[in-house]
């Protein structure tokens, strides 16, 4: 049966123009803004429609009010019932707290010696303020001084035995190769094949590496809500009831730790050692093009086949820019200028891709053309591996803010290592990242006025670490900088964060507990370390006949002759038989060996200066304690204030130098004697305590909200004040 | 005298592309308009002002169900929901602005040709001739050989005018002549089964008015008639197993052409 849907007919539209313009007609201006008043006003399609303008604008508009409204709706009919079973659930969530909130700031890496010192010297007026009217402490790290095991340790309130993390690598037994020691991602185990497809069956699995549970998953299970924003070694995100946006150990969309992309008509065969990749740039006439790698093409496994997108760019000397035009988006740049975020879809066949974001910078278009890309980061609006829980939180931040940088370590460091950015440059992208966490950081507070707000800022850590050779008064990356034209970054950056705890106090109540953390300090990264060349010359560590040095992870390296060796950061470990695949130490003789690398590494000094390179060594059975300890260095190598362990002793390289010249711009670092690099502890209210650690913070925040503490915890609870001076 | 003008050419002046079926003209037009309108959002809209606050409020709508518990930040998120409208609105109505008369005025044109259906043979209407105060009883109607008047006309004093009841035997598109103080005016009646362009009524002056309801000139100014009007009945369109008057299945079909259009176009609507 036919149903007639025409409520309004044409004769009656043109009847109700006519009687809004009958007896009119004398003046046509009046007429035409009543008319578009008409429309404007009541924009009913059947009487006022004038096309797709105005009935996109009616429906899209409409459409998000009756979302709101069904939101509206099913909050408040459900409200009652899910606030009854949230009371009986959470039982007094707050009734034994001491506050109604806390707000935890973690600077990664802010020195205690150096802002003594900024405070000292009247420039950081609100630290300084923290301190007079609450605490300020050097707040104890861990073995070794890394983020990652350090916000592992602040986040579980365990030991690095407890929750398994040692450093940002760690060694497969088999091999003696490294792998991301945070998260394993394996694609989907099965493919079917058709034709030249191999098609992946089933899901990406990530798997978590770090064990323990944060204490908000505590706080969540009582009925306090948590905001969590960028604390390293959250990924993969883990459920619980709260937000929380994953920090440091993201992967980019290679599923790499970062990976650049240095895109010039320069004819150069030279790699990058790490972090990027060169990539040629083709002249054709006044256009150039490229393209940005990929992640591998799932359809062709194994392959190593890179899915990659083309970008075109046309050098306009005159103006000194470039029209780019990338995945059909067109802009112009000038030449030292980031694009903003450009999404980026790598497509395979069959329809399937990967979605990612990244950012141009032009750095010249002549007599050369350079173009720098930052790693591609997962979409935060279209994520194609979970980077925040729920999934739905980094694509409400996404929407709100605009894309942001999802990868862990988002500041490009290793551009600048490679001068392919200059000081400014990278610079701009790191306080770039650093303002987009700003507005995250504003929003958590204004949405969690009770609960748990926690925050984590790279900037302090990566800033550190790249200009630390402006502050050293002789740092060899920074000889030919005369003293007097060389920039207070550092000291900027401090003023930078001050200010930001200026705005923070600003948010926050008297009922708001304000905390401001760092994971380690910082110390200069002037002289290299490479424990593995050491090793080589002390009878521990040996190379197939007639090398005299190895290839990067351990190559030539002849294990059925290697007693120790060391990878990463702060490891050594022992060649054990039954533990690893070649090794050769008798567990029974490890405890012995471990002894006497400890006498002989303790107090090694640098020849060139005489200064001592290694402070301290420690045995990780001492320092360690729990479940993971197996997966431990056998001895953690504690470097001197202004050595750390060399750029190739790190990649497992054995070289023939043992100490040698840091002429990086990565000119700070922290991955020395943990004694040495103690973080901070700024707090509104006094605490007693005067040696804290940061294990402490957890069961301090868990006693703060009057909760009880798990047993395994390592660290203990502060007392602190519930008044503020 | 003859009245028969023309046989009146089926939406002829719709063009010659177009076929003699309202549906077919509709869907056209439809997939025309929307081309065009997307385009002309897409150029005349600031796009990066509208893709942000369409984020916003996506991010709103997400706000409140990441903190649905949190009755104070629900409500504060429902203000900015209802702010974040009124902004897209304003944007999403600035083309608009761009387009109303071109698409208005295209509209009542169309309107002439699909918004009613011809007189057919055999089928009675009223001529209604409104006149100027105390002319009524001069008027006398006029018609051709082949139509003729079905029922004595009826005076209406009150309201100024005069209705006769009509029969045409044969299609075509005649005039009518209104005679008044020795002057005839005349006004066009179509008798067909096609697509064919109507005036349902011609009139004096009211040059607005003319402009959205007759297809005719105006009556002279110095003439004691008002206006002649006879009753076109309105045409609905068979669709989806429903019967849709012409512009409500042009909005809905220019939408979902502009929906699909913008997807093509990369255009944020």
């Amino acid at each position: 049966m036919k149903r007639s849907v025409g409520w309004c007919g044409a004769a009656a539209f043109v009847r109700q123009l006519r009687s809004r313009v009958a007896g009119r007609s004398a003046c046509a201006t009046p007429v035409l803004v009543l008319l578009l008043l008409v429309v404007v006003l009541f924009p009913l399609p059947g009487h006022a429609y004038a096309g797709p303008g105005a009935g996109f604008a009616v429906l899209s508009s409409f459409w998000t009010l009756f979302v709101a409204f069904l939101y509206s709706l099913y909050a408040l009919l459900t409200w009652p019932f899910r606030h009854l079973l949230r009371t009986m659930k959470r039982r007094k969530a707050y009734g034994k707290a001491q506050f109604k909130r806390a707000v935890i700031l973690g600077f990664d890496g802010m020195d205690p010696e150096l802002a003594e010192r900024f405070m000292g010297e009247g420039k950081l007026p609100n630290l300084a303020k923290l301190r007079e009217q609450g605490t300020f402490r050097k707040l104890r790290t861990t073995f070794p001084a890394i983020s990652p095991v350090a916000w592992s340790t602040f986040m579980t309130g365990v030991n690095p035995g407890k929750h398994n993390i040692y450093d940002f690598l760690a060694r497969d037994l088999s091999t003696y190769l490294p792998f991301l020691s945070s998260a394993e991602i394996k694609g989907p185990k099965r493919h079917w094949k058709i034709g030249k497809y191999s098609i992946p069956v089933g899901k990406t699995n990530i798997k978590g590496m770090r064990k323990g549970t944060p204490f908000w998953h505590w706080l969540g299970k009582s009925g306090i809500f948590c905001s969590v924003i960028r604390v390293p070694v959250t990924f993969p995100p883990e459920k619980f009831p709260g937000v929380l946006l994953s920090g440091m150990c993201v992967p980019d969309l290679k599923g790499s730790q970062g990976t650049f992309c240095f895109c010039t008509t320069r004819s150069s065969g030279d790699k990058f050692r790490e972090g990027g990749v060169r990539i040629a740039m083709e002249r054709d006439g006044s256009v150039c093009r490229s393209y940005i790698p990929g992640p591998e093409d799932p359809l062709a496994e194994g392959s190593g086949h890179e899915l990659r997108v083309d970008f075109e760019l046309r050098p306009d000397p005159d103006r000194n820019q470039a029209r780019m035009e990338v995945d059909s988006q067109k802009f112009t740049l000038k030449v030292g200028e980031y694009s903003e975020w450009i999404p980026v879809k790598f497509k395979a066949a069959l329809g399937m891709g990967a979605h990612g974001i990244c950012r141009f910078y032009l750095k010249q278009i002549a007599p050369e053309v350079e173009v720098y890309v930052t790693p591609v980061n997962i979409d935060p609006g279209r994520p194609d591996l979970p980077i925040s829980h729920p999934v739905t939180y980094s694509i409400y931040l996404a929407k709100l803010f605009g894309p942001y940088a999802t990868l862990g370590l988002a500041e490009d460091t290793w551009a600048l290592n490679e001068e392919v950015l200059d000081d400014d440059a990278f610079l701009a992208q790191a306080y770039g990242n650093h303002e987009d966490r700003e507005r995250m950081l504003f929003d958590a507070l204004e949405k969690t006025q009770k609960g748990l707000c926690a925050c984590v800022f790279d900037t302090t850590d990566r800033v550190q670490h790249m200009f630390w050779r402006y502050l050293d008064d002789d740092h060899p990356a920074a000889r030919n900088v005369p003293r007097d034209q060389r920039p207070n970054i550092i000291q900027e950056l401090y003023q930078r964060m001050d200010g930001l705890i200026g705005r923070v106090m600003q948010q926050i109540d008297d009922d708001t507990l304000l905390m401001v953390v760092s994971d380690h300090g910082f110390k200069s990264f002037a002289r290299c370390v490479n424990l593995n060349a050491w090793l080589h010359q002390n009878g521990y560590l040996a190379l197939k006949d007639g090398k005299t040095e190895s290839g990067d992870w351990f190559e030539d390296v002849d294990w059925s002759r290697t007693r120790a060796y060391t990878m990463g950061l702060n490891g050594l470990y022992l060649n054990v038989k039954g533990r690893e695949r070649q090794g050769i130490v008798e567990p029974s003789a490890a405890e012995t060996l471990k002894d006497e690398l400890r006498t002989k590494l303790n107090g090694l000094a640098d020849p060139a200066s005489g200064r001592i390179g290694i402070t301290g060594v420690f045995d990780c059975d001492a320092v360690y304690a729990g479940p993971y300890v197996d997966n431990a260095p056998d001895l953690i190598v504690g470097y001197g204030d202004g050595f750390r362990a060399s750029w190739d002793s790190v990649m497992g390289k054995v070289t023939e130098k043992i100490f040698e010249d840091n002429l990086k711009a990565w000119s700070g670092d922290h991955c020395i004697d943990p004694r040495l690099v103690p973080g901070v502890l700024f707090c509104n209210r006094k605490i007693a305590e005067e040696k804290p650690a940061i294990v402490d913070v957890a069961p301090t925040i868990l006693k703060l909200f009057g909760l009880g503490l798990p047993a395994h915890f390592d660290g203990k609870p502060w007392t602190v004040a519930s008044s503020g001076a | 005298m003859p009245f028969v003008l023309t046989q009146p050419p089926p939406a002829a002046a719709l063009g010659v592309f177009l076929p003699n079926s309202p549906l077919a003209i509709v869907i056209v037009l439809s997939l025309v308009v929307g081309l065009l309108m997307v385009l002309l959002f897409g150029y005349t809209s600031n796009q990066k002002a509208i893709k942000v606050a369409k984020d916003q409020l996506k991010a709103h709508l997400l706000a409140v169900r990441l903190y649905q518990d949190q009755l104070p930040v629900v409500l504060r998120t429902y203000g900015r929901i209802i702010l974040g409208t009124g902004r897209y609105i304003r944007l999403a109505f600035m083309p608009l602005l761009y387009v109303i008369i071109p698409i208005t005025l295209l509209i009542v044109q169309v309107d002439r040709y699909l918004g009613s259906v011809p007189m057919q043979t055999a089928q009675p209407f009223l001529v209604t001739v409104q006149t100027a105060p105390d002319t009524l009883n001069g008027v006398s109607l006029q018609l051709p050989a082949e139509m003729s008047i079905s029922a004595p006309a009826v005076h209406v004093p009150a309201d100024n005018e005069v209705v006769w009841r009509v029969v045409a035997q044969k299609d075509g598109e005649y005039d009518i002549n209104v005679l008044s103080g020795g002057q005839t005016y005349s006004k066009t009646v179509v008798v067909a089964g096609d697509v064919s362009r109507l005036s349902p009524e011609r009139m004096r002056d009211r040059f607005w008015e003319r402009i959205f309801v007759s297809g005719e000139p105006a009556l002279p100014d110095s003439s004691p008639i008002e206006s002649i009007a006879v009753t076109y009945l309105p045409r609905n369109i068979n669709f989806a197993w429903l019967e849709w008057n012409w512009i409500v299945l042009f909005f809905v079909l220019s939408m979902v052409a502009g929906f699909i259009f913008k997807e093509v176009l990369g255009i944020e609507i």
